[in-house]
């Protein structure tokens, strides 16, 4: 062979090594390209509210991500907000995981909201540092749909929080993280944060957050009919 | 017929030395009994110590020497193993101790039938082979003897011509062969008391073949009648059986440590081998195991039992181990670890598809699951993992319960349970929280609007605690909703649920 044909035949292999390389780069998740916006479209898990899928990037809740859910006070609606798509990843034959949830999850309203009960596992660690590492390990093992974790007492170093990124990006996981309001000043790595607060019968959710997307929109649900119901009733 | 002899001349001393990582044996130790030295490793016996000396004078042939008094009870216990390892290979095992004399030189030995498990080994050569190897990995030295009986094989065990032979045999030897072994044999190998053997090379018998050569009436008045029965055996002549070993249904094996181990990493290496053998046990016998209990053994201090959890089938070494290290990195020891032990009892036939050996991965995402739960539990501890399930109850406490063991796959049942059809809080209090009621108004972090109710839910009239409740929705000042009922006895209210 001539040394021009080799010449040509490395030039050859190292563009294509070059390709691979750059291929590699732009199939990472944290890159976004104008060019490939209508791929991503679609690729969140869609979260059952027709007005929030078409604010979020994805159409849906972030796959392999972390969404803050930022809420002071219990009872506004928060969880039922997240129900459609936990019952859909457990009909899907995918765990649900719930880390130190703040009261017993009642199963008959699960059930009635079509979670699949036997899906469900619900974990108590004690302390902070196995809370951690069960969580990292949930989210990375890629068998898990969705974890829903609590924030404890003292806020979770920021290091913590990229790591617990990371491992759902991994196990491809949806991570959906309750926090109290407070922190909505300080940085955080997760691609999706939700400020949810009560507006009359209404839950108002304001994006603060979005990776990918616009953030700043404000947007209201209306609570179940047959819970906002007044009867009237006298005691 | 074709009886393997595996003879284990270092018994005494691997039973107590055996945990310790394979490295270059630095200390010189010897194994002592009745004062006397029964067996020595190899820096020992370049020191010129042997068995058979009084303690007073290997000490002063080897000053740093290590006595470790010999525990027979670990031996036989050993031994036990070796023949629940050997069954692994052929049904027909049987094990011999060792001559409670010392002096007599006989070893603990083990006889196989390979005959019949030949072709499933793949041969002679592979299978000799594999046991050699497997030995070398448990850290027993042994040598070996092939015989058409196991007395025959047990002397030609001895024969240093023959295990020469063994040693690249490729198939089993001709009948002349072995008549030509045996005859060709020292008197010494014969398997019989010192005195018969004083008394063979006093009439001049130093080989077999000259005994052979004597008629057999001639040779049993000298003799007796044993050792003519003894001699028909090794000649094949005469049946030769050997009690048959029946091994348990459970796994056992345990590990010495001659200096104690006061740190939980250390641990692992021999859980890790201990593992190993359970493994290799339960894979050749299609069994497996929901539990590994290991047991730390702190002497006089009592012992520790920690058990490991198994979801799911699992041969797989590595995993075992990873669980197994989960459960001891958690651990801090109070006091030295004198010896390590893994017990496997309840140990299950594998089904046919039970394994997580998928070759395809379409399972793959359940055998997660389960790896992950198994992982959970062994960190986090049993109690920490739990799950709920409906429960058919007219009161609302009770209609869910914690479900222990989770079901991951989606198997329906005949009976299927409907939650009830009314609006429900997504959490439920674990007690009932009271709220504050002034000139009927109620208070809970800001006043309470009642929206929707009663619903009344009245049970257990028949019973001696009656359970009747009004049950409203409610509405905080801040736009929370809960769920609160009133006390019909007490006419108490109370907060029972959030609808989160």
């Amino acid at each position: 062979m001539s040394s021009a044909e080799n010449l040509i035949q490395n030039k050859q292999l190292t563009d294509q090594l070059k390709q691979q390389r750059l291929d590699q780069l732009l199939a990472r998740a944290d890159i976004w390209q104008a060019a490939n916006e209508h791929h991503r479209r679609r690729n969140g898990i869609a979260t059952g509210y027709s007005g929030l899928d078409a604010l979020l990037a994805g159409h849906g809740w972030p796959r392999g991500a972390t969404t803050e859910l930022l809420v002071d006070q219990s009872g506004i609606g928060e969880l039922s907000l997240l129900l459609p798509a936990l019952a859909e990843l457990t009909r899907q034959e995918q765990m649900v995981v719930l880390v130190n949830p703040p009261h017993i999850p009642y199963a008959p309203a699960l059930a009635s909201a079509g979670v699949q009960l036997e899906k469900l596992l619900i974990l108590h660690p004690r302390g902070p540092r196995d809370t951690l590492w069960a969580m990292e390990q949930t989210l990375q093992s890629g068998c898990c749909g969705a974890l829903l974790s609590w924030q404890e007492r003292q806020p979770p170093a920021d290091r913590d929080l990229r790591r617990l990124q990371v491992a759902a990006r991994d196990g491809e996981c949806l991570h959906f993280h309750f926090r109290p309001q407070s922190c909505a000043s300080s940085p955080s790595p997760a691609s999706l944060r939700l400020q949810l607060a009560s507006d009359g019968d209404q839950l108002a959710l304001k994006l603060i957050k979005q990776l990918g997307g616009r953030s700043g929109q404000q947007l209201h649900l209306a609570r179940a009919a047959d819970l906002t119901r007044r009867d009237g009733p006298l005691h | 017929m074709l009886w393997l002899c595996i003879q284990f001349p270092n018994l005494p001393l691997e039973a107590l030395t055996r945990a310790q990582q394979a490295g270059p044996d630095g200390s010189p130790r010897a194994v002592v009994e009745k004062e006397q030295v029964v067996d020595v490793n190899s820096s020992a016996r370049e020191r010129a110590v042997t068995c058979g000396l009084t303690i007073a004078t290997a000490c002063a042939l080897c000053a740093d020497l290590e006595l470790l008094p010999r525990d027979t009870e670990r031996e036989s216990q050993l031994l036990q193993e070796l023949a629940q390892w050997g069954y692994s290979f052929t049904p027909v095992v049987s094990p011999r101790a060792a001559s409670p004399h010392s002096d007599d030189g006989s070893f603990a030995c083990l006889y196989l039938e390979l005959s019949g498990c030949l072709k499933a080994n793949g041969g002679l050569e592979p299978l000799l082979q594999q046991l050699r190897s497997e030995l070398q990995q448990m850290h027993i030295s042994a040598f070996m003897g092939l015989g058409h009986s196991p007395s025959a094989a047990h002397m030609l065990s001895q024969l240093e011509e023959h295990r020469q032979w063994l040693a690249g045999a490729k198939a089993p030897p001709s009948p002349q062969q072995w008549r030509q072994w045996i005859s060709f044999a020292p008197g010494k190998l014969l398997d019989c008391d010192h005195k018969t053997i004083a008394k063979l090379y006093a009439c001049g018998i130093k080989r077999v073949s000259q005994l052979l050569a004597i008629p057999l009436s001639e040779v049993g008045t000298r003799f007796g009648r044993d050792f003519v029965n003894y001699l028909a055996r090794l000649n094949g002549t005469r049946h030769d059986p050997v009690p048959s070993y029946q091994p348990p249904p459970e796994f056992h094996s345990e590990l010495f440590f001659p200096s104690p181990l006061d740190n939980s990493e250390q641990l692992l290496f021999p859980a890790g081998r201990l593992v190993r053998e359970l493994c290799q046990q339960l894979q050749r016998r299609q069994l497996y195991s929901q539990q590994l209990r290991w047991k730390l053994d702190f002497g006089q201090q009592g012992c520790k039992v920690l058990s490991v959890e198994i979801s799911r089938p699992q041969l797989d070494p590595q995993r075992l181990i990873a669980l197994t290290k989960l459960q001891l990195e958690r651990l801090t020891l109070e006091q030295p670890v004198q010896a390590i032990g893994l017990t496997c009892d309840r140990l299950q036939p594998l089904g046919q598809d039970s394994v997580d050996d998928d070759l395809f991965g379409e399972a793959s995402r359940v055998q997660r699951s389960h790896q992950l739960i198994d992982k959970l539990k062994a960190r986090l501890g049993h109690q920490s993992l739990s799950g709920v399930t409906l429960k058919e109850s007219h009161l609302p406490e009770q209609a869910w319960q914690s479900a222990d063991n989770l079901v991951l796959n989606s198997r329906k049942r005949g009976h299927q349970l409907q939650p009830v059809n009314a609006p429900r809080p997504n959490w439920l209090l674990p007690r009932p929280d009271r709220i504050q009621c002034r000139n009927q108004r109620l208070f809970y972090r800001g006043e309470l609007r009642l929206l929707q109710g009663p619903e009344r839910i009245d049970g257990y009239w028949w019973q001696h605690r009656r359970h009747a409740r009004d049950y409203y929705i409610a509405r905080g000042d801040e736009g929370a909703l809960y769920w609160v009922f009133q006390d019909l006895t007490s006419e108490a209210w109370y907060l029972h649920g959030v609808y989160a």
